[in-house]
């Protein structure tokens, strides 16, 4: 009786429902606002200290480094915001109300992931812009400053903004395959720091073999605006950042139908 | 209509549930009983596609139900009432898995009201009541106006007001030429609801019957006889083959013959009777006589314990 029913409704009925149910728990507000707001504070405090007399004899620092800091922070609070759709619904036994409605379950990992990845998207390019703004107007005090007109800066920008949905994609798969919020999240954590901190303790020229396969070196490569030339460039970098959620969320859809829920 | 053929479902080395087939037919309140652990809730888990069978199959209206498309509008179900997220208020509880099978907002505030949950629907769910939760439940499974209904044990938590509303709501649905299966592991709770019962116990199928009929067949009655002379009675009743037990305190248990005759007998040769009482089990009783050898976890006798701890 209700057999034709276009493929396309039914996805917009399922996004529809995920999409409800993000935008219907306070936790998501404060979880976003804590990851807008934070960095962009943090982003401002870093521009300062690197507008500062340097600390060593180096190279000069990366005018677009406060930025990609600001945003590693952020990545704690979108993990937790991308572990938890599916986390919850595990701890709670609300997955098998979800799954009852909605039994092809990849569908219900798309949708997940499409809600996710919007809202992720959207914070993450605010974030990056925002504290590029706020960075620049604190270098350029010290002629340190760059703008977005000049070549490579705006796509640095851009690619530094998809960091956080990047991220929340990895955690949405976790969340799916761990089931639970204690273990998702440390999974998460072990997910995309381990590899860099196993690269950052490996000798020359170890570290960088190793190292440009990793997300954190992944995501410094897209959006500095000088990149390490000992690891991949920022379009090879731009693959290996997105590779990884692709990897997990893979992971997610096999088993996701494998299991009992 | 719901068809659970030779269904075999195994948790490593657990068997939950052992070869189960039977139909559950439009019309009636099909009572889906067993003692905790005997495969009910496996069972339901299975037939919404949510577990994987080991072997069998189990269908909904001829389809697997993980075929169906919006599945909501042909089966609605309840398997755990406390299955929310505490965060989200009721009304976008419902109304997000009415979303995802294009149920509209109208339909969604009719459940709330008729479930009597429209003054709540904007609280949080997480300060509700099991009773609350459990209607909330059934506000969700009402949802898509469903041919076939599934609840898993809806009367747990409900006060009695509770328990006679879903009652009601139960047989109305029913009544309407739905397919309806209630699980409980109580008998008496099925035995005012239920016109038709399916038991179980350790995954295999004990019974399914009528209601009426699986209380006539299972019950015990005998007769309790009390008289000076029962050893004699008690020989004479033997030769008429009916069966005689002599109880504890020296009471005949007389089964096969009834309680007139048993008088007439002994009027017949001269025996005195000083109590004659036709005795049935209660229907509980009866139940436990009938899933008594698959329960899982059997407490000891209440005075067995109470003895042990006593002489500690």
């Amino acid at each position: 009786m209700t057999a034709q029913v276009p493929v396309a409704v039914r996805a917009r009925d399922v996004l529809a429902c995920e999409w409800i149910k993000l935008r219907s728990l306070r936790s998501t507000y404060w979880t976003l606002l804590i990851a807008v707001v934070t960095p962009i504070a943090i982003s401002a405090l870093a521009a300062v200290a690197l507008a500062g007399p340097p600390a060593h004899h180096g190279p000069p620092p990366d005018p677009l480094e406060p930025g990609l800091l600001s945003l590693e922070y952020a990545v704690l609070s979108v993990g937790v915001l991308g572990v938890t759709v599916f986390s919850t619904e595990y701890g709670t036994g609300l997955i098998r109300t979800t799954f009852a409605a909605m039994p092809r379950r990849r569908a219900v990992l798309a949708a997940k992931a499409a809600v996710v990845a919007a809202v992720t998207l959207v914070a993450g390019e605010a974030v990056a812009f925002a504290s590029f703004g706020l960075a620049q107007a604190v270098l350029s005090g010290k002629h340190l400053g760059v703008s977005l007109s000049q070549p490579g800066v705006p796509g640095a920008v851009l690619a530094n903004g998809l960091l956080l949905f990047a991220v929340a994609m990895i955690a949405v798969g976790l969340g799916a395959i761990v089931r639970d919020t204690a273990g998702g999240i440390s999974a998460y954590v072990g997910v995309i720091f381990l590899p860099a901190i196993v690269a950052l303790l490996l000798h020359a020229p170890w570290g960088a073999r190793v190292g440009r396969f990793t997300l954190v070196y992944a995501a410094r490569q897209v959006s500095e605006l000088h990149p390490a030339t000992n690891l991949f460039s920022p379009a090879w970098s731009m693959l290996v950042l997105l590779a990884w959620p692709a990897a997990v969320l893979l992971i997610a859809a096999v088993t996701i139908t494998r299991r009992d829920a | 209509m719901i068809e659970v053929d030779h269904l075999v479902k195994r948790f490593g080395a657990v068997t939950a549930v052992d070869g189960l087939s039977f139909t559950v037919r439009p019309g009636h309140v099909t009572g889906f009983l067993g003692p905790n652990g005997a495969g009910k809730t496996t069972t339901m888990r299975v037939i919404l596609g949510l577990d994987a069978p080991t072997a069998g199959s189990a269908t909904v209206n001829g389809q697997s139900y993980t075929a169906l498309v919006r599945p909501l509008r042909q089966v609605g179900t309840l398997l755990d009432a406390t299955a929310l997220h505490g965060g989200r208020s009721a009304v976008a509880h419902v109304a997000s898995i009415a979303r995802s099978n294009g149920i509209g907002r109208r339909r969604v505030a009719e459940v709330l009201q008729l479930t009597g949950l429209e003054a709540v629907a904007n609280r949080r769910v997480k300060g509700f009541s099991l009773g609350m939760k459990q209607r909330l439940g059934i506000a969700v499974a009402l949802l898509g106006d469903p041919q076939v209904l599934m609840f898993d044990e809806p009367v747990n938590g409900l006060d009695t007001e509770g328990i006679a509303w879903i009652r009601q709501l139960l047989k109305a649905l029913a009544a309407d030429g739905r397919t309806i299966l209630v699980s409980s592991h109580l008998m008496s709770e099925m035995a005012q609801t239920a016109d038709r019962l399916i038991v179980i116990g350790r995954g295999r199928l004990i019974a399914d019957t009528t209601t009426a009929e699986l209380i006539e067949s299972s019950t015990r009655r005998d007769v309790m006889v009390r008289s000076p002379r029962a050893a004699e009675l008690a020989e004479l009743i033997g030769a008429r083959r009916a069966t005689v037990k002599r109880e504890e305190d020296g009471a005949l248990a007389v089964a096969g013959l009834d309680a007139a005759a048993i008088g007439d007998l002994a009027a017949e040769h001269g025996i005195a009777v000083h109590a004659l009482i036709p005795r049935t089990a209660s229907l509980e009783e009866a139940y436990m006589d009938l899933t008594g050898e698959s329960v899982d976890f059997r407490a000891a006798r209440p005075q067995a314990a109470l003895e042990g701890a006593a002489s500690r």
